[in-house]
């Protein structure tokens, strides 16, 4: 077999020849293993039996720094992200398609990790790789690496889920704490030099997903990645117009994540999840899907949060203290008000 | 020589008890003809003697009713027609607006003779009123401002009562909210054992509040957390329960002596014009500084010289009060930054756990209105806070607006402002809008206000400051939207109050406000007029660690200040690594030139204020500590950047932090150092840019000795300055602001 000997990528590894099916063959597709279905043809076919089932696709581009960080990297990541749009979806993802954007100058011993983080996440996940594409950009043009990826995926055409079936006095449960991605890549990109423990949640969450799936109560479910939580509550008052009321104390947020926020001034309502779900369900069954979760590897913290009502305007905090704050929609650089 | 002569009043003229004094007073002076309401103004004609008429009106200008503003406004000579009787003529309404919403009145010293007479039918009756006293704002529901338009509406008035509200000769003519024990409303009590009415209701309650327990008591505007003042226990459960720490609470005293004063005068210094105050239809709360011979528990109010204090204004305080002989803790019953609850079921439900004993009445409190705060800055009683008795107020503007304006205010501490023709009215104190609750008030309010006056704004005026929830509102409401800026608004009030200068410094500082940069401003001074304010003048910036959690927290500024100058700070909070990374990486850590926040560093410095549990706390405690200071303060350097003079505050850090002096010297010091970059700063531009009078605007300047010393060394420099005297120098006037910077650029549009 043919084997990448180049210690970092130059522009040839994207010209065409030798180099890149060298880069190709010898590094790609070695890492992704048995998870590549296959690269010798220009397209792919891909077997999904579809009787009682709709076929769902999803696209995601993935861009983060650092590329590593603690808990996950851009690797798994882009496997993540997409397998997770299709689980919140209702559908069990089958395959994924892979765009590699490697800027000139990376390290390949970095770029083998990715790859390899890639197919373990893959693996997890149930998912083949279908096809790819490898484009390399000059040095200064990119930031390393970036990574796109669709899915595809099949939903029982029985699951019926979205905005439109969500009731009034419905439960708000979220399947573990949040904003553990958002801290972990934040403390590792400003190098702020401290031992974070704080790990990224970064996971898929397809466990989840198909617990809730057995409910029929189940309305609804989004998986809370860039804007955080807020940002679901907000889509979902927009979407409803239903008020939403969300219990501070009962958020589940881990200590250390905490202590960052409030050192540096930040809110974990607005922090970035990547292996979380939020799912909107019918009162009555709210209890038994919480105990579910629950039970599940990484649920031991899912929590009910809130629920929905027809009296709030907007999304309000319930504070430990009985206040009320009105849980702002995210502004790009929010400044401070108080004069 | 007989004539007859008509006469438009306008001003404060309805509600006011104005038709039967005028009727009273002609009958008195033997003249004929009649008076009417004309929507919000009084048309008279008086005919008979030329001297009786002058004599009538010398006394109406003089003497009017307690709470009556008249202006004549039109007069003219009529044809005599010989009317000898003078009679009230029913109101007409016409299509031009001129409304004017009175505010809520004390009891008037004849209701309170009533009150407090064995005989009277009314006696010990606590919803005692008549004409010229009263609940208005809080209880009207609509104008014109008649009884099925009231809260009182459901209230149909007994024989007695009829016969007084009928009879021109009466105090109570068309007194709106009259009432009595046969037909009024009546108190209630409850707690988890007991409910009562009536006197019972009261009697208990005074038992429990003596017993040192704690009373939600429903008043004019919004209920008040009540409890024994003079038992620190009772005001340390108070503060338990409430979850305020600090926070100073007011205090209402018993009137007692001829000028019901005698009891505050027992516990702090009352100057002349404070006593007047005190003693206001307006009923505010003054600040008022402590007797060293106080005994009043230092729990009241932490760290404070000073106390909030009121008088009785309503005839419940006045029953419940003389009975209790002593003052009482009566702070609003909300929750932090929420405007005060007026709705029993509410109480019941937020205020649970607070404390299960409450006095209510059932006469609806139709809109909250928070008590109001004023305070002696500079030898006049300046609003620190709108509210009960002096909102809505009602001010002239400068000139004419081309079409009706409403003014969204600022965020925290927010009023809002119509404005139309001539005419501004600014609303009471709504909160802080971080809350459902306030937000709601807040929409309410401005339909409220527009609904009363009968003008609808066809523009609104907000701040640029996106996050701001006015600024959202605003966007939302298919209206044209004129933003300005934050600290363009605190110059332009001073501009609005004082319409004879014509060029101005206005120093505006505050917390913080988005400035035209995009930077926080709130150090600034600003040339110019209204429409055309140019930064001449501010101080050399510096980061926010943790951003808005910078105002809550003055250590972080107090960080932020010590690294930014390599200051060795001993006192330093540890394990603060993580913070100095986004402090050096400028993560979440604003640049601002806010002069509130150097309190803030200071107040941390000294060790007086890590953590405040109210907002202003660092900067009220450093005044309080500073009055018992002496220092001339130091030198601070002035560079030019552009056309920026800017002062530096890194001077100040060693000052203090300079063990060889006492803390209140140091806390001395800075106001005196602050003060003196100020007309240091002034000097140096009036040597630039000529002639222009100084203004001082925005929250800091609510700090009575940081005033005091600017006026005291300016002297020397021949400046004049100004503070505004009608509007609120916080956020809370930013409204008015706010108008009278719209008007001047859609002017120049
Ligand atoms: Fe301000
Ligand atoms: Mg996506
Ligand atoms: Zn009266
Ligand atoms: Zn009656």
């Amino acid at each position: 077999m043919t084997k990448l000997t180049d210690t970092h990528i130059s522009l040839a590894h994207g010209n065409g020849g030798r180099l890149m099916r060298e880069l190709i063959e010898g590094l790609i597709a070695d890492s992704l293993g048995d998870r590549l279905l296959d690269i010798e043809n220009d397209a792919a076919r891909i077997d999904l039996d579809q009787r009682d089932a709709e076929l769902l696709i999803t696209t995601d581009g993935f861009t983060v720094k650092p590329l590593e960080f603690p808990g996950g990297d851009i690797g798994s990541l882009a496997v993540h992200g997409t397998v997770n749009d299709l689980a919140v979806s209702g559908a069990t993802p089958h395959y994924l398609s892979l765009n590699l954007f490697i800027e000139e100058g990376l390290e390949v011993s970095l770029l083998q990790r990715l790859l390899c983080s890639l197919a373990k996440a893959a693996g997890e996940a149930g998912v083949k790789i279908a096809c790819g594409d490898t484009k390399v950009v000059p040095r200064g043009e990119g930031s390393g690496v970036y990574f796109a990826t669709t899915g595809v995926g099949l939903r029982p055409k029985s699951l019926q889920l979205g905005f439109s079936h969500i009731q009034p006095d419905d439960r708000i449960l979220v399947s573990g704490p949040i904003g553990d991605h958002g801290i972990a890549v934040m403390l590792a990109r400003e190098q702020f030099g401290l031992r974070g423990d704080v790990r990224s949640d970064a996971a898929s969450v397809l466990a989840f997903t198909r617990t809730a799936s057995e409910f029929s109560g189940l309305r609804y479910m989004r998986d809370p990645t860039r804007g955080g939580l807020a940002t679901v509550l907000h889509e979902l008052h927009r979407a409803t117009g239903l008020g939403v009321r969300v219990y501070e104390p009962q958020l589940p947020i881990r200590d250390q994540v905490k202590t960052v926020c409030e050192m540096l001034g930040y809110d974990p309502h607005y922090l970035a999840c990547e292996g979380r779900v939020v799912a909107i369900i019918a009162a009555d069954q709210a209890d038994s899907l919480l105990q579910r979760w629950q039970q599940l590897p990484n649920g031991g913290r899912a929590a009910l949060i809130g629920q929905l009502n027809r009296h709030d305007t907007g999304v309000v905090l319930e504070t430990e203290l009985g206040g009320e704050r009105v849980l702002e929609e995210l502004e790009d650089d929010p400044l401070p008000r108080i004069c | 020589m007989q004539q007859r002569r008509e006469f438009i009043i306008k001003g404060r003229v309805q509600g006011v008890g104005m038709r039967p004094f005028i009727y009273q007073l002609a009958t008195g002076l033997q003249l004929g003809g009649w008076v009417r309401n004309l929507n919000g103004s009084v048309q008279l004609q008086l005919e008979g003697d030329q001297q009786a008429i002058h004599r009538f009106v010398q006394l109406l200008k003089n003497a009017p009713p307690l709470t009556a503003h008249p202006v004549f406004v039109d007069e003219q000579l009529l044809e005599p027609t010989h009317e000898t009787g003078f009679r009230i003529r029913s109101s007409r309404t016409t299509t031009e607006a001129d409304i004017h919403v009175p505010p809520d009145y004390f009891l008037c010293p004849d209701c309170l003779r009533e009150l407090n007479a064995p005989g009277d039918r009314r006696y010990a009756y606590p919803f005692i009123n008549c004409a010229s006293c009263g609940p208005r704002y809080t209880l009207i529901r609509q104008l014109p401002y008649d009884r099925p338009n009231t809260g009182m509406a459901d209230f149909p008035l007994c024989p007695a009562c009829h016969s007084e509200y009928t009879d021109p000769m009466q105090r109570r003519f068309h007194a709106e909210p009259v009432a009595c024990p046969e037909c009024g409303p009546q108190l209630s009590f409850e707690n988890l054992n007991q409910s009562q009415q009536g006197s019972q209701a009261l009697q208990t309650t005074l038992e429990l509040l003596q017993l040192g327990e704690l009373v939600l008591i429903k008043g004019i505007g919004g209920y008040h957390l009540c409890c024994d003042a003079t038992n620190s226990e009772a005001v340390e459960h108070l503060r338990q329960r409430k979850q305020r720490p600090h926070k100073p609470l007011a205090l209402m005293f018993p009137s007692v002596g001829d000028d019901e004063l005698d009891a505050v005068r027992a516990e702090l210094h009352v100057e002349a014009t404070e006593a007047a105050v005190l003693r206001s239809p307006a009923r505010p709360i003054v600040l008022l500084r402590k007797r060293p011979d106080s005994r009043l528990p230092g729990l009241l109010a932490p760290g404070m010289q000073e106390l909030g204090v009121m008088l009785p204004y309503s005839p419940l305080h006045y029953l419940l009060l003389a009975r209790l002989e002593r003052p009482i803790v009566a702070t609003s019953a909300n929750l932090p930054g929420e405007p005060v609850l007026t709705d029993a079921g509410e109480v019941n439900r937020r205020l649970a756990d607070v404390t299960p004993n409450r006095l209510h009445h059932n006469r609806p409190i139709v809109r909250p209105a928070d008590d109001p705060l004023v305070r002696l800055i500079q030898q006049r009683i300046r609003p620190l806070r709108l509210g009960r008795g002096t909102a809505p107020l009602e001010l002239e503007l400068p000139q004419p607006l081309p079409r009706p304006l409403l003014a969204c205010g600022g965020h925290m501490k927010n009023s809002v402002a119509l404005a139309w023709e001539q005419r501004i009215v600014i609303s009471p104190h709504v909160g802080d809008l971080d809350s459902p609750r306030s937000r709601e008030t807040y929409a309410r309010t401005i339909a409220d206000l527009q609904q009363l006056y009968a003008v609808q704004a066809t523009s609104l005026v907000c701040d640029h400051h996106r996050g701001y929830f006015g600024s959202q509102w605003a966007a939302a409401q298919p209206l044209p939207t004129c933003p300005v800026w934050h600290h363009h608004a605190h110059a332009a009030v001073l501009a609005g109050e004082y319409p004879q200068e014509s060029r101005w410094l206005v120093f505006t500082w505050d917390g913080v406000g988005l400035g035209e940069d995009s930077t926080l401003w709130g150090g600034e001074a600003l040339l110019g007029r209204p429409g055309d304010w140019q930064r001449v003048g501010s101080w050399q910036p510096f980061r926010l660690p943790g951003a808005e959690r910078a105002a809550r927290e003055p250590w972080r500024t107090a960080l932020g200040v010590c690294w930014q100058s390599d200051t060795r700070w001993p006192g330093a909070p540890a394990g603060v690594d993580l913070l100095y990374g986004a402090w050096q990486k400028g993560l979440n850590s604003p640049l601002t030139s806010a002069v509130g926040r150097l309190f803030d560093a200071a107040a941390a410095l000294l060790g007086l204020c890590q953590r405040a549990s109210f907002e202003g706390q660092a900067p009220m405690w450093l005044e309080q500590l500073a009055w018992q200071g002496e220092h001339p303060g130091i030198e601070l350097p002035l560079v030019a950047e552009g056309p920026v003079w800017r002062s530096d505050w890194m001077p100040l850090l060693a000052m203090l932090l300079d063990e060889s002096l006492s803390t209140a010297d140091r806390a001395h010091a800075f106001h005196a150092s602050l003060a003196r970059a100020l007309l240091a700063q002034a000097s140096e531009l009036k040597q630039q840019h000529g002639d222009f009078a100084i203004g001082l605007s925005g929250g800091v300047f609510q700090n009575r000795l940081l005033c005091e010393l600017i006026m005291q060394q300016s002297q020397k420099f021949g400046l004049r300055i100004y503070l505004p005297q009608q509007v609120p120098v916080n956020d809370a006037g930013l409204c008015y602001g706010q108008i009278i910077e719209a008007r001047a650029r859609l002017q120049s549009q």
